[in-house]
């Protein structure tokens, strides 16, 4: 305190009095206690200076309140801007400008083609914001009907395949270097007019053309450069059978099967079911023949065959028979029928009766050791149903068994299974192998000076005494148009991207009377462009000619001017053309190929091919990855092989009394001979095969075809025989030994001991697999109630009820095929990863639906029993109640749901449930597989938005297609409608091509699903344990 | 004890002396403290090395597991629990011995107890924290292991108490905590023995705080002999409880091979059993090492033995039962996996654990072998892989051969999975290590209390 502050105070110190205390007399400071003059003047003030007396906005600040929200606001917004949302780190980007009729989160629907293999079923296409995510069948489709196969829904994959080619690209030493279009353009142009005017050959090479306005195209390619050649080929072609057709009926194609009206079907090493022909179209009419409610109609499948195919699995009385013996078999029921039983006219006729001599059942029983019983029921039936028996001989067979075949068909008056309605349109005829071997020739000596490959691969296709690689390298331009690389781009001086079948415009005629169209549902995703608008670029002759619109133009022109005039419309052609997009099908008159009475003089007494000595190889095209073109799709490699269940590779199937013989077991090596070309493959023993017959599978062992699929398996097309005794994928002098070295061959079920008799016949045991015969349902349609009751579980606890809606699934075992396109369906629908061999190995696929394949009878011919198999959702889940954290609970509509963000990974759900179809991600699959393949863009945009992709740790499950249900729910509730359940499609019904998965409401009494649990075919899988499941087995008949 | 030599008087109605050589009390506080007060031997760190090396290998396959996912181990669908668990109900087993040696036997005044309760309970406490780390890290997604506690969120959710995991965590998590009190409490008096022993101001200061102020006090005594009879009161309850509940994760699910209502008995004595083996080899190994044989006598480990004979014939009769009852039920599932344990992929695994469990331990009906110390100790390894095996053929059989043979799926173990396997054996003994060096490995006081110079007698008749 300063000094004068101190006197202060002793100078002027009043006494204070305890009264005035008492008077509250306060003060505030001591300022004010001895009445500073400052203090009293403040004290006439209520507020301190500034504060009140002079109080103007102005003073305090010159912002309005307004100013200061605002600016409240927009820092917040801009401090808010800096933060990182976890949206900017992907791209999320709204529309601008919405497109008309997209709506965010509703899914739309565009119908288009497929063109992954030459039979071109329509699709319908899901797209999300314009991204395609789903390919079903098209219903308006007159074949596939509303059905696609696992190919072609797994097609989509390689729509966002991050080894697409994306630009243009030239040879430039060893490797390659990226050109521009317009530089790729001029340089093959020039090309081309310099092969045109020198004379020179320029060969285009393609698969199957079905497409009219595509061989229009190619007719203009050839007027502007005169040498233009066309080849077309398919690994497995129908060539045989064709000139079998022209040689019997002098007919330009063969017919078309009712199978639907068969009653008795002998399949001879044809494989309809599976691979030979449009497999959906073939496994619908089939199926419909195997209808329980319809005994009268049910149809006998018998299969002579030496491997064990997917129609062969389906056969009803299934003999195994080397190739070279079909002939024999054909001979010998025609010697029955004509000979000794005199059937048609025929019978007079000399020729054919003397080239029956020295064939008859006896012996050809006594030959192909099959027992004559058998044989004596497959006459009977067939003398009892003679213009509703079949026999369709395969297509890897030789002429004269093709020949022999219409002959007995003609004989049985099976012509009247071959349909009149339709016909199988070819645009392009296959070249045969002469005019390759000149093709070769010509390039060797140099006649040829470009060759294009159109999305073809014949480098890696065509059989190695043709000598095509070879040759292509002395040709000095080899142009290969592909959506990837392939054995033959690397080969090629130039590759030129193309458009996948989502991005491209086209026509497809695959048979009389309708047009299939095509039409993009995405922007090319880089600088690729349809191999079409290539073409017509090409035979404009300058590359400016090129435009987006090139070949729709191109097209919509065509069909203006030729296909809309002739057809006689009341609408305008832009109203039908639009309707026809809408649709995805044009359907016209056209008359089917009508045939004639059989020509006597093309049956000859051939020499039969040579009686077996050897081995035979038979060569078959892989079911899911086709020629090899699917090899790069992840899911395709990853489907269960329909009757190994083997995955990522192919192998040499032995019977196991020939591997025996060899001294082999399962994954040791075999070299395979074949007219000198030797290949080792493993080996993989399979009941019901032909004794002394190798069967491999084509498809496998590329070494182009990116990073999933080169060095799968082993490359058995160098065992094909050009110009062989018998045909091109079946050579009966070949020679296996055994040699050094295992390979490891990964399955989906576990091979046992085929002698184990503990595991005999336990899927019967076990209640897992009921089935009987025709002749026993029909005297006692309750035998399949009556094997359950033995099963009955009691409880004494109280069932829940379930009054709203109960979801509930039935699976006619009749109908199942086995195809596994609704594994494919699912795992596009629900996000399914690929997990490659080494987690296949350890049994961790992840596929929520498989086709569970089981044998009985004994190893030589056993009978199998197909069972879809995938979440019961059990009304008592033992999942459930094992659960600690409640991950996976029970649904009021009956649904075993599973609530990822809740789960911890256990594994005891798994462990508990009795059908093991609960799969974990024991990795993050999308990490783990094969360097973060799928990771790569644009390989997520393949993702359904609507379900979650699962991350590792995390249990996950079949949920029934629930995001589909809660969206049919929600619809309704929109609508105002009641919910009935009714409608709703789940991803594995979808694409059954033979119906035999149902689903709706069982609560529903109206209901298919409803009735079908009545049924008495039905019974649930393991009910004796009594989980309670919701998916009703209806028990397959066997025709016997 | 002393052969009866001609000549000699012997009486037949006392027992005989449970410490050898009729040591001092003060001898025998010396050389219980003589590990704690003594620099380690190299004995000691070389040991200790290469439980360190195994704890290490542990963590690094770990790691790996954690980083990558449980899909570094072999486990698959079907066989979606393997070493993971097998190692739970081991150790849990292993946690078993201890309770019961400590807590059962005080009940029934069986005081040959003392020499071997506390390495017992210690042997318990780290083995249930092994056990403890299985459950935690067999998750596919460990980081949300807290769901599986009752914590109200605003979710919602909660936990399921219909599933035996839910039982498991509260029986284990109240077994470890019953048994760490019971252990606490017991070694309080002697913390306060190293307390008074010690020199070293800084372990001084640990075991005060640790002794909580004993005083050896009459008033001490008295309320410290209330708490432990209520403890082992309390604990004895859980050694019954614990494992009977570990197996209810079995018996609870519909599994062949798993559902089975003689799950419960058959885990306990299965857990004694390896208890008592894992137990016998611990001390086997102590008290040669520390010089501990005049009090863990070889009398201890004979009766240790005869318990684990007992134990045995427990066992086996369930190995007996579970096929019988498999053959009388009809039940074809339950019947061919019975076939496939003694014949399948895993029939040498099966074999080794019923030569282990059952045959091996009817060595023990002879007297001489039960007081042969080395083949006591090789036994007692015997079972204890062959009770490591039990749980793994239980575990493992019943899932690689379930309802559907379609799923079907041998399981092979990774060096992942036997890395988490050493590692947990690493972990187990270095904590055994670390006790050894830091507290009495027996009981002091207890042991005092045994010894025959704290029981004046008068002509051979105890002083009451």
């Amino acid at each position: 305190m300063a000094d004068s502050d101190k006197e202060h105070l002793h100078k002027e110190l009043p006494v204070i009095q305890p009264t005035e205390m008492k008077g509250q007399h306060y003060w505030k400071s001591l300022r004010q206690f001895y009445n500073d003059p400052s203090a009293i003047e403040a004290k006439a003030h209520e507020f301190m200076e500034g504060v009140v007396d002079d109080f103007k906005l102005s003073n305090l600040t010159d912002m309005s309140r307004r100013k200061f929200l605002a600016l409240l606001a927009a820092s917040a917004s801009f401090a808010a801007s800096g933060c990182s949302l976890y949206q900017s780190k992907g791209e999320v980007i709204p529309y601008n400008k919405e497109p008309v009729g997209v709506i965010p989160g509703i899914p739309d629907y565009y119908a288009s083609t497929c063109s992954g293999c030459k039979h071109a079923c329509g699709i319908l296409v899901k797209t999300r914001e314009g991204r395609p995510i789903k390919i079903n069948g098209n219903d308006e489709h007159p074949v596939s009907k509303g059905k696609a196969c696992a190919r072609g829904q797994g097609s989509i994959l390689n729509l966002y395949d991050p080894e697409r080619l994306r630009e243009p690209m030239k040879k430039d030493g060893s490797g390659f270097s990226s050109v521009s279009w317009q530089a790729a353009d001029t340089a093959i142009i020039e090309e081309l007019n310099k092969a045109a005017s020198a004379g020179k050959e320029i060969a285009v090479v393609m698969n199957t053309l079905n497409s009219p306005t595509a061989k229009r195209v190619l007719d203009d390619l050839a007027a502007k450069y005169q040498t233009v050649k066309l080849y077309s080929y398919e690994l497995f072609d129908d060539l045989t059978r064709q000139s079998a057709w022209t040689k019997s009926y002098g007919a330009g194609s063969y017919p078309l099967i009712d199978w639907d009206k068969a009653k008795l079907i002998l399949s001879l090493e044809s494989d309809f079911l599976g691979n030979e022909g449009n497999t959906i179209e073939n496994a619908r009419l089939y199926t419909a023949t195997r209808n329980n409610a319809d005994l009268k109609n049910f149809s006998r499948l018998v299969v002579f065959e030496s491997g064990m195919s997917l129609t062969g699995m389906n056969a009803d009385l299934r003999l195994r028979l080397r190739p070279e013996l079909q002939y024999d078999l054909v001979m010998s029921l025609l010697n029955e029928f004509v000979v000794k039983r005199q059937t048609s006219r025929y019978a007079l006729d000399k020729g054919i009766i003397d080239a029956l001599q020295g064939y008859s059942i006896e012996k050809f029983a006594a030959e192909s050791e099959i027992d004559p019983k058998s044989m004596d029921s497959i006459i009977s039936y067939m003398a009892k149903y003679k213009n509703a028996s079949i026999l369709y001989a395969g297509d890897r067979l030789p002429e004269q068994v093709h020949v022999a075949v219409n002959l007995l068909n003609d004989v049985l008056g099976s012509t009247a299974l071959y349909r009149k309605d339709q016909s199988e349109a070819v645009i392009l005829p296959y070249s045969s192998l002469e005019e390759w071997k000149t093709l070769v020739a010509g390039m060797n000596s140099g006649n040829v000076a470009v060759v294009v490959h159109l999305g073809t691969n014949p480098v890696y296709h065509l059989p190695k005494s043709v000598g095509y690689a070879d040759a292509l390298a002395k040709v000095p331009t080899v142009v290969t148009l592909s959506q990837t690389e392939s054995e033959t781009s690397a080969a090629s001086d130039w590759v030129l991207p193309t458009n996948h079948d989502l991005e491209s415009w086209n026509d497809f005629k695959t048979r009389t009377g309708f047009y299939s169209l095509q039409q993009p549902v995405i922007y090319p995703l880089y600088v690729n462009r349809q191999k079409e608008a290539v073409l017509l670029t090409w035979a404009a002759g300058s590359e400016s000619a090129y435009h987006d619109t090139l070949y729709h133009d191109y097209m919509m022109a065509r069909w203006e001017k030729e296909v809309y005039p002739p057809l006689r419309l009341a609408v305008g052609f832009k109203e039908f053309w639009f309707s026809g997009l809408d649709v995805g099908v044009v359907s016209f008159n056209e008359q089917a190929e009508g045939f004639d009475s059989f020509n006597v003089a093309a049956f000859t007494s051939s020499v039969a091919p040579s009686a077996a000595k050897g081995f035979t190889v038979t060569l078959a095209e892989s079911y899911f990855l086709g020629d090899g073109r699917f090899a790069n799709n992840g899911w395709l490699q990853e489907l269960p092989h329909p009757v190994t269940k083997v995955v990522w590779d192919n192998y040499a199937a032995l019977a196991p009394a020939t591997a025996k013989e060899l001294n082999v077991d399962y994954n040791d090596l075999v070299e395979v001979t074949v007219e000198g070309n030797n290949l080792k493959l493993p080996v993989w023993i399979q009941p019901g095969m032909a004794e002394k017959v190798v069967a491999v599978e084509l498809g496998y062992g590329r070494t182009h075809a990116g990073t999933v699929g080169s060095d799968v398996g082993f490359n058995a097309n160098i065992l094909q025989t050009s110009g062989g005794a018998f045909s091109q994928w079946i050579n009966s002098s070949a020679s296996v030994s055994r040699a050094d070295g295992t390979f490891e061959i990964i399955t989906t079920m576990e091979h046992h001991s085929l002698d184990n008799k503990l595991v005999e016949n336990m899927q019967f045991n076990r209640g897992i697999i009921r089935e009987g015969t025709v002749e026993e349902y029909g005297k006692e349609p309750n035998f399949i109630q009556q094997e359950r009751k033995e099963d009955e579980p009691t409880t004494i606890y109280k069932n829940y009820e379930y009054n709203g809606i109960k979801w509930g699934m039935a699976i006619d075992l009749n109908k199942c095929t086995g195809c596994s396109a609704c594994v494919i369906s699912c795992n596009v629908e629900n996000n399914i990863p690929v997990v490659g061999k080494d987690q296949v190995k350890v049994s961790r696929e992840m596929q929520w639906i498989r086709i569970d394949r089981y044998y009985s009878g004994p190893p030589v011919e056993p009978r199998i029993s197909l069972q879809p198999m995938l979440c019961q959702q059990c009304d008592d889940a033992p999942c459930e109640n094992v659960c600690p954290v409640a991950a996976t609970t029970h649904s009021p509509d009956g649904l075993n749901m599973m609530v990822y963000n809740r789960c911890i990974g256990t594994r005891y759900c798994s462990n508990n449930c009795p059908y093991k179809v609960r799969r974990f991600n024991f990795f993050n699959y999308r990490h783990h597989f094969d360097g973060e393949y799928y990771l790569k863009q644009p390989a997520p945009m393949v993702s359904n938005p609507e379900v979650t992709v699962r991350t590792r740790g995390v249990m996950e499950k079949c949920t029934f297609c629930v995001q589909r249900l809660v969206q049919a729910k929600q619809d309704a509730l929109q609508e105002g409608k009641e919910f009935t359940g009714s409608g709703v499609v789940v991803a594995c019904q979808e694409a059954c091509p033979t119906r035999a998965i149902t689903f709706g409401n069982v609560n529903d009494k109206e209901s298919e699903v409803a009735k079908l649990r009545e049924h008495p075919l039905g019974y649930y899988v393991l009910e004796q344990l009594d989980t309670k499941p919701n998916v009703t087995y209806l028990a397959k008949l066997r025709n016997v | 004890m002393s052969e009866g030599s001609y000549g000699e008087v012997i009486d037949y109605t006392k027992a005989p002396p449970l410490l050898e050589g009729n040591p001092t009390l003060s001898k025998i506080d010396e050389s219980i403290a003589a590990p704690m007060e003594k620099f380690p031997s190299k004995k000691y760190f070389m040991a200790l090395s290469v439980t360190l090396t195994m704890l290490l290998i542990g963590a690094v396959a770990l790691g790996y597991t954690l980083y990558y996912g449980i899909g570094m181990w072999g486990n698959n669908i079907p066989v979606g629990w393997a070493f993971d668990i097998t190692n739970f109900v081991f150790w849990i087993g292993i946690g078993h011995a201890g309770t019961l040696i400590s807590a059962v036997l005080f009940l029934f005044r069986q005081r040959w107890r003392t020499a071997i309760a506390r390495f017992a309970e210690a042997m318990t406490i780290f083995a249930v924290m092994c056990a403890g780390l299985f459950p935690l890290i067999h998750l596919g997604r460990p980081w949300y292991a807290a769901f599986v506690f009752p914590i109200p969120t605003q979710h919602g959710v909660w936990i399921n108490w219909n599933s035996p995991l839910i039982w498991d965590v509260f029986a284990v998590s109240t077994y470890f905590t019953v048994s760490l009190m019971f252990w606490y409490i017991g070694l309080i008096p002697d913390l306060a023995t190293m307390r008074d022993r010690t020199t070293n101001w800084f372990k001084k200061k640990v075991y005060s705080i640790l002794s909580m102020g004993w005083r050896f006090s009459n008033r001490h005594w008295q309320q410290y002999e209330k708490v432990y009879v209520i403890l082992a009161g309390l604990a004895t309850p859980l050694v019954l409880s614990v494992h009977s509940i570990v197996s209810f994760d079995f018996a609870v699910s519909i599994l062949p091979g798993w559902h089975t209502t003689i799950f419960p008995p058959y885990f306990v004595a299965g857990a004694i059993f390896s208890g008592f083996g894992m137990v016998m080899t611990g001390l086997i190994i102590v008290r040669k090492v520390f010089n501990l044989e005049y009090i863990i006598t070889t009398d201890h480990l004979e009766k240790m033995a005869k318990v684990t004979l007992l134990v045995s014939m427990m066992v086996a009769y369930a190995y007996l039962m579970e096929p019988f009852i498999a053959w009388y039920s009809g039940d074809p599932v339950d019947w061919y996996l019975v076939l496939m344990r003694a014949t399948g992929h895993y029939a040498v695994g099966f074999w080794i654990m019923v030569t282990c469990n059952v045959f091996i331990p009817q060595l023990f009906w002879f007297k001489k072998i039960r007081r042969n110390v080395a083949v006591l100790f090789v036994i007692s390894l015997l079972i204890n892989v062959g009770m490591w095996l039990e749980r793994y053929i239980i575990i493992v059989t019943s899932l690689y051969r379930d309802f559907l043979p379609s799923s079907w799926h041998i399981y092979v173990p990774t060096i992942y999975d036997f890395g988490v396997l050493i590692g947990s054996f690493g972990l187990f003994f270095t904590l055994v290590l670390l006790f050894a060096r830091s507290l009495p490995v027996i009981s002091m006081s207890e042991v005092k209390g045994v010894a025959e110079s704290a029981h004046p007698t008068h002509i051979g008749v105890e002083h009451e």
